[in-house]
């Protein structure tokens, strides 16, 4: 913002170079922070691209080649795109409705709400490995918890992480297990919405449904947005889970969990084939770029902001 | 006023800036401090980076690189574990880096993978000087460890996969427990006769191949030690005998039902659930190294042989498919000299037997095993898994990777995967898969 202001007004008095200048210095972490860790390895990793870098001892610029195998040849590229594809499709709007769905559960006046929103809240601070480990053993095919459950109603639960059609349904299950973390965030939201508004609204005669409908929704828009932008770029990055549930970056039965960034992963820490990974990341990027555009592009038409929209 | 103020930013700025980069560095150097030269004078420290963390194996590695340290006064080895998971990635990164440790556990497979990068050092020179390296391994563990004539490391240890089969079981059913199945054929009718069913689940399975080795270990087995690659590095993926092998695990998964077959796998367990300890499975293809498994967690009184492979037919070859691990020095390590005497060390047949005598791995170095075969620290069964490992190793073969087609296993994978769901025929899939890996090598060269 300092910047745009510079070059606005040609001439600043001394105080407001100054002001600027204190500006730029209480944004220095992250100006330096940003230009060391994420730009210059952004733009190395787009000159990389270009080459056959392998890390340790070639670099040789070699054109479009990369990308030319990638979407000519590479299989397993299509493979990748394909599965990462599925789990952003059932991920992002299935973690955003059911963390909605229970935000508003717990935003209700019951006693002891408290401790159900810790508990709903505790499996977002757990993460990693163990939680994995412990989903593998839920998911198992006969007596893992889940299919036990699916027993009670008499419903014979699938092979789970066995079978390549049901691999990435129990990944995209095991993660909707997590969205405490954004519950979290549409309760603060749901809280500032101002009572009156409901008042009145029942006061018309608006059933609970209406007024989720029409008031609570409309005024969580601006969260859902954010959440649905954060989450979509998210997900394009799934990994660790993949990695994981597969012992060591085995792709799962059929490849059917090779995701983008395991392919990724593979080509360039076993393959060596480090200037292919980077091509394939610049690819990923633009994806996500543009969806992030569309998505801010469709925003207006549906996100509601309290005070108008400020353009 | 303002410019004083001003200076004053730049350089809080600047301080900020050599702060942060301080403070990114530090981490660095408490992962890879090698180049320490000691406190006592000329001594040289090496750092020497493995991935045994815990039980026989680090007791072992303590206590041999004290040996070490303590028998000479030149160089100091410091022991560096680092988790199974990032050991070579991190090994990667400080290669990159320029600062590398000075001696690492490897993977035997990927040997050439990494002299072609240069992530690791020639070793020729120094090997060159012996009066007669080649002698001390087994021959198909010293191939893998040149790179255009040269050699980039030495072997430490290695495995083999081998039949582990349950004698009481054997005995029960009237089979003789000192002849294991020698032919596919013979394997066959043993699992029928061990094979227990009661109602629609099984009490006992006989044997099932793919408890414990992959597909592509029988496919080996079948085609005369041919791997997916052959010796020149022609994808030979596609073979009549290879077609059978899959044809053979198909007919013994439909024999079983693989409903069976992935609930039992998601139950199996370690330790004391173990299938093989608890009697569920009688006849067991696997990785030698499970004799520590059942050493540990099997009852006193636990009856089992071992045995080669079976052949795919009366003559063919009890083929086996082994990996291991070498000694390497990445690319860069400051006193590769130092170093490659410790490895000699490492490598030497009184610390081999010292350390298999310790771990149960079967070592690289061939006198080493056979010392091991009569050791007096040995029980019987110790013994008979030594003498079964130097037999076995003489018709093992090490499948380094491809230098062409270094992640093709995915695609081959993928395509036995879709077979053995039934979308498609043995021929079929490795049709499927030679094309797939052709392309993939043509997309490298």
């Amino acid at each position: 913002m300092a910047v745009a202001t510079i070059k606005q007004k040609k001439k600043m008095s001394k105080k407001q170079k100054k002001d600027a200048l204190w500006g730029l210095f209480f944004v220095s972490p992250f100006i330096i922070g940003f230009v060391i860790f994420m730009l210059g390895p952004m733009l190395f990793s787009f000159y990389g691209s270009f080459t056959n870098y392998n890390l340790t001892s070639k670099m040789d610029f070699i054109g479009f080649n990369n990308f030319r195998r990638m979407f000519n040849q590479d299989e397993l590229f299509w493979k990748s795109l394909y599965n990462t594809g599925y789990y952003v499709l059932f991920n992002v709007p299935l973690t955003a409705i059911g963390s909605v769905l229970l935000a508003v559960l717990l935003n209700q006046q019951v006693r002891g709400m408290s401790v159900f929103r810790t508990i709903f809240y505790l499996p977002a601070i757990l993460s990693g490995v163990a939680v994995y480990v412990l989903w593998m053993q839920m998911l198992s095919p006969t007596s893992g918890l889940v299919n036990t459950i699916l027993a009670w109603i008499g419903v014979q639960g699938p092979a789970w992480l066995f079978d390549p059609q049901w691999t990435k349904p129990a990944l995209i299950l095991m993660k909707l297990w997590s969205v405490g973390g954004a519950m979290l965030l549409y309760l603060a939201t749901l809280q500032n919405v101002p009572t009156q508004l409901y008042e009145s609204a029942e006061i018309d005669g608006a059933s609970a449904f209406k007024r989720f409908r029409h008031i609570t929704l409309p005024l969580i828009t601006p969260i859902i947005f954010y959440d649905v932008v954060t989450s979509t770029i998210g997900a394009f990055q799934i990994f660790q889970e993949a990695y994981v549930m597969t012992e060591s970056g085995t792709n799962g039965p059929a490849n059917s969990l090779l995701f983008y960034n395991l392919h990724m992963w593979n080509k360039a820490f076993v393959a060596f084939d480090m200037g292919y990974a980077m091509a394939m990341s610049m690819v990923l990027f633009v994806i996500v770029l543009s969806l992030t555009f569309v998505n801010l592009k469709l925003a207006p038409r549906w996100v509601h902001y309290g005070g108008g929209r400020s353009e | 006023m303002v410019k004083r103020k001003k200076s004053w930013l730049s350089l809080t700025i600047t301080a900020g800036t050599a702060l942060l980069l301080a403070a990114c560095g530090g981490e660095n150097e408490e992962g890879t401090g090698s180049e320490g030269t000691g406190d006592d004078g000329d001594k040289v420290s090496i750092e020497f980076w493995s991935f045994w963390g815990s039980g026989l194996r680090r007791d072992a590695i303590e206590e041999i690189i004290e040996d070490f340290n303590t028998s000479q006064d030149e160089i100091e080895v410091e022991y560096v574990y680092q988790p199974w998971g990032d050991i070579w990635t991190k090994s990667l990164a400080s290669i990159a880096a320029g600062d590398p440790p000075d001696v690492i556990v490897q993977d035997i497979n990927s040997v050439q993978q990494r002299a072609e990068a240069q992530q690791s050092t020639n070793l020729q020179e120094y090997i060159s000087q012996e009066d007669d390296m080649e002698s001390l391994f087994y021959p198909h563990l010293w191939e893998t460890v040149f790179y255009e004539e040269n050699a980039y490391a030495l072997p430490f240890n290695t495995d083999t996969q081998v039949l582990f089969y349950n004698k009481d079981a054997f005995e029960e059913v009237g089979l003789d427990p000192e002849t294991p199945p020698a032919t596919w054929e013979e394997l066959e009718e043993y699992a029928r006769a061990l094979d227990v069913q009661n109602g629609d689940s099984w009490e006992r399975i006989g044997f099932y191949p793919l408890w414990n080795l992959g597909s592509d270990v029988w496919a080996l087995n079948a085609d005369n030690g041919v791997s997916w690659f052959d010796e020149e590095g022609n994808v030979t993926i596609n073979t009549p005998e290879k077609v059978d092998a899959l044809e053979w695990i198909l007919e013994w998964q439909d024999y079983y039902g693989a409903n069976t077959i992935n609930s039992y796998e998601a139950e199996f367990g370690s330790g004391v659930a173990d299938p093989f300890i608890s009697g569920l499975v009688s006849i067991r293809a696997q990785n030698i190294n499970y004799y520590t498994n059942l050493l540990e967690n099997a009852p006193e009184d636990f009856n089992f042989g071992v045995a080669p492979l079976p052949e795919y037919e009366e003559g063919s070859g009890n083929w086996s498919w082994g990996g291991g691990f070498v000694l390497e020095v990445p690319y860069g390590a400051e006193n590769p000299e130092a170093s490659y005497e410790f490895m000699k060390y490492l490598t030497s047949t009184e610390v081999q037997e010292k350390f298999g005598l310790n771990s149960f791995d079967i070592m690289a170095n061939q006198e080493a095993n056979t010392n091991l075969i009569s050791h007096p620290d040995l029980d019987e069964e110790g013994q008979m898994i030594y003498e079964m490992a130097d037999r076995n190793l003489e018709s093992t073969v090490i499948t380094p990777v491809p230098l062409t087609a270094p992640d093709f296993s995915s695609l081959v994978n993928g395509e036995i995967d879709n077979m053995m769901l039934g979308n498609q025929s043995p021929e079929e899939a490795l049709e499927a898969a030679q094309a797939s890996v052709e392309n993939l090598v043509e997309q490298n060269e």
